[in-house]
């Protein structure tokens, strides 16, 4: 067993009473990846095998029931447990870490501001992997700024009509249930909108630079009738339901990338050992030296970010600040430890694709779920109010 | 339908590391349960899903076994014994000799499901000892098992062919690893598992008969694989004739 390290459980028993439960249900999942996803990973990313029944395994595991309650599928632990889930998912497959990471953030927009018939109609079924989930929100002209959203939801006798598109989604075209962000009179609302629905479509799958075994398009809705029941919550609370939903999903993002960035720094690691250059082991030199030591305390120090901030969000305070820096901090470190790690090897790196497709998977997460910019802004403006 | 899983808590040889001289260091080395024991239980989970039944998991080992018991239950069997000798000493036929005390105690089961040897040390000598202790047939390299009434049918692999023996219970069925792919456990089924019964005894080992002429293990060392390094050069068609020949010359071909 590999995935799950001694840090692994160091950090649990200094965090958590129950810390061998918890290292024993990681220890588990860890091995099934180790098994059944890491090999892989490599035919997902250039596209020779795809990772649909894979996936619907890794959900059969239990790896999205983690830090939901009992009563509605979950298994009632920590959400640091969910976090370092994330990393060794991250480490296995960025891709299918980063589809399944997606397919939960749905499931936790309906578990928070969902009613009790919609929490008792989808959470259990998307967490247990009986359903996939899809977040939409991003538009081709509206990121970060979500507020000025195109998509709008128009009211109608028997529901609402939803018209625009939704860019860059994840899982688009291959879930059965798409949490929705679409401005009605009042503002920004979420709908849950079941797949196959004659008004919703989808567009080709984008040729990305990474995160290759997942699915990303265009979702296209035209006059898309959903009931008067698929609103979630309140109209014109769409995107304060957002922001909240992407602080959690930022940490989680975070350690998918400290996983990633292990699966380089591994690799990297292993080869300056072997590879020798000038009569010794190139890991004899002082500027290999370097990169391991710059690789291994970004590494830790992502992680620790990452718990950090799961522990405030377990603790119910406001977490968006440090939700916010861990995945700033540990997307960031993440491009270094794989720019680092293809380094290493040189031209090697450059043309073997089992290396820089760290890179390249950890290329997308300094943008999506909140570019490093806006992040920096959020945290400088939470800062700036505490100083005040 | 009662089915025994005898299953043993084995050094984790994906981890297990050698010194300087190519002796494995034991001490301190991770455990784990035996690789092919994960096909033995799925075996009799599978088993007791067509005709019904109790799985019971057996393990003789160190209180730390109990690891390795609690990963069966989370695949699915019903409860478990723990054996804990009162001396570490574990060649094959003391261990045989304490699983079939175990057996006689809580049989008569149907079936005692093995797996053809342990990932570590890989004897294959507990099954067909067990059998032999217990007075009841053997089912060694069962690659199919399938149970009828009173009794199985089973395709065993040989080395160049397949043989399909029938047998009554109660009996010993030792399974090779092709005869199923073990389920991993689920989160849920790891959590409900710590709920199911560990027994665990520590049998008074006075004067057993099985104590008598247990074999020492003198060393045990990693294998060398011994390479000539042959370096063949020429022309493509001369470089394949000079490699038949050095291939016939190994009697490879």
């Amino acid at each position: 067993m590999v995935l799950l390290t001694s840090e692994h459980r160091l950090l649990l028993k200094s965090n958590y009473a129950q810390h061998e439960v918890y290292a024993e249900l990681l220890g588990a999942l860890g091995a099934f990846m180790e098994e059944k996803v890491l090999p892989l990973s490599q035919k997902f990313d250039d596209g020779s095998a795809k990772m649909d029944s894979t996936r619907a395994r890794l959900l059969e595991q239990g790896f999205c029931q983690i830090g939901y309650p009992k009563e509605y599928g979950g298994l009632g632990l920590p959400f640091g447990v969910y976090v370092l889930a994330a990393e060794l998912a991250g480490y296995a497959d960025a891709g299918m870490a980063l589809s399944v990471a997606i397919h939960n953030t749905a499931a936790e927009g309906i578990f928070q501001f969902g009613s009790e018939d919609q929490k008792r109609k989808y959470v259990s079924d998307i967490i247990s992997g009986k359903k996939v989930a899809s977040f939409s929100l991003t538009e081709p002209t509206s990121g970060s700024d979500a507020k000025t959203m195109a998509t709008k939801a128009k009211k109608t006798p028997r529901g609402y009509m939803i018209n625009g598109s939704k860019a860059f989604i994840t899982n688009a075209g291959e879930a059965d249930v798409y949490f929705v962000f679409a401005a009605t009179e009042k503002g920004p609302s979420s709908f849950i909108v079941e797949s196959p629905n004659p008004g919703m479509s989808f567009g080709e799958d984008l040729p990305k630079l990474g995160m290759r075994g997942s699915r990303t398009s265009e979702v296209r809705f035209v006059d898309c009738e959903v009931p008067a029941d698929a609103l979630v919550g309140e109209e014109g609370q769409g995107f304060e339901y957002a922001k909240r939903m992407l602080s959690g999903s930022r940490i989680v993002m975070g350690s998918l990338c400290v996983g990633v960035a292990r699966a380089a720094y591994d690799k990297a690691l292993s080869y300056s050992k072997q590879r020798r250059a000038f009569g010794s082991p190139i890991s004899d030199f002082q500027l290999t030296k370097e990169k391991i030591a710059d690789m291994k305390t970004g590494i830790t120090a992502g992680r620790l970010l990452c718990m950090h901030a799961a522990r405030a969000r377990e603790g119910s305070v406001e977490y968006s600040s440090e939700a916010a820096q861990a995945k700033v901090f540990a997307t960031e470190m993440a491009v270094r430890v794989c720019d680092m790690a293809i380094q290493v090897f040189g031209g090697h790196g450059y043309t073997t694709e089992d290396v820089h497709r760290h890179w390249r998977d950890a290329r997308l997460l300094t943008i999506g779920e909140g570019t490093s910019e806006v992040l920096r802004l959020l945290i400088a403006s939470r800062e700036l109010a505490r100083s005040a | 339908m009662k089915l025994a899983v005898c299953v043993k808590h084995a050094v984790d040889e994906t981890e297990l590391k050698v010194d300087s001289s190519g002796r494995p260091l034991i001490e301190g080395a991770a455990y784990k349960m035996s690789t092919f024991d994960k096909n033995a239980v799925e075996e009799a989970l599978r088993i007791r899903s067509s005709v019904g039944g109790e799985v019971t998991i057996l393990t003789v080992g160190p209180p730390e076994a109990r690891k390795t018991v609690k990963e069966a239950l989370a695949m699915g069997a019903d409860k478990g014994v723990l054996i804990i000798p009162g001396t570490a000493t574990g060649d094959s036929l003391r261990t045989a000799g304490r699983l079939a005390d175990a057996i006689r105690k809580d049989g008569p089961y149907d079936f005692v499901i093995c797996s053809e040897g342990s990932s570590d040390t890989y004897t294959g000598q507990v099954p067909p000892m067990l059998a032999e202790l217990l007075g009841v047939p053997y089912v060694g390299y069962a690659r199919k098992v399938e149970a009828k009434d009173g009794g199985v049918v089973a395709e065993r692999a040989l080395e160049d062919s397949v043989e399909t023996v029938e047998a009554r219970t109660p009996l010993v069925i030792a399974v090779v690893s092709e005869i199923n792919e073990p389920r991993y456990p689920t989160l849920i089924q790891i959590m409900q598992a710590a709920k199911k019964p560990i027994e665990e005894r520590r049998p008074d080992e006075a004067g057993s008969a099985e104590s008598r002429s247990a074999p020492t293990v003198v060393s045990m060392s990693a294998q060398q694989a011994a390479r000539k390094h042959l370096i063949i050069e020429g022309s493509p068609g001369d470089a394949a004739r000079k490699l038949l020949d050095a291939l016939r010359k190994e009697g490879v071909l």
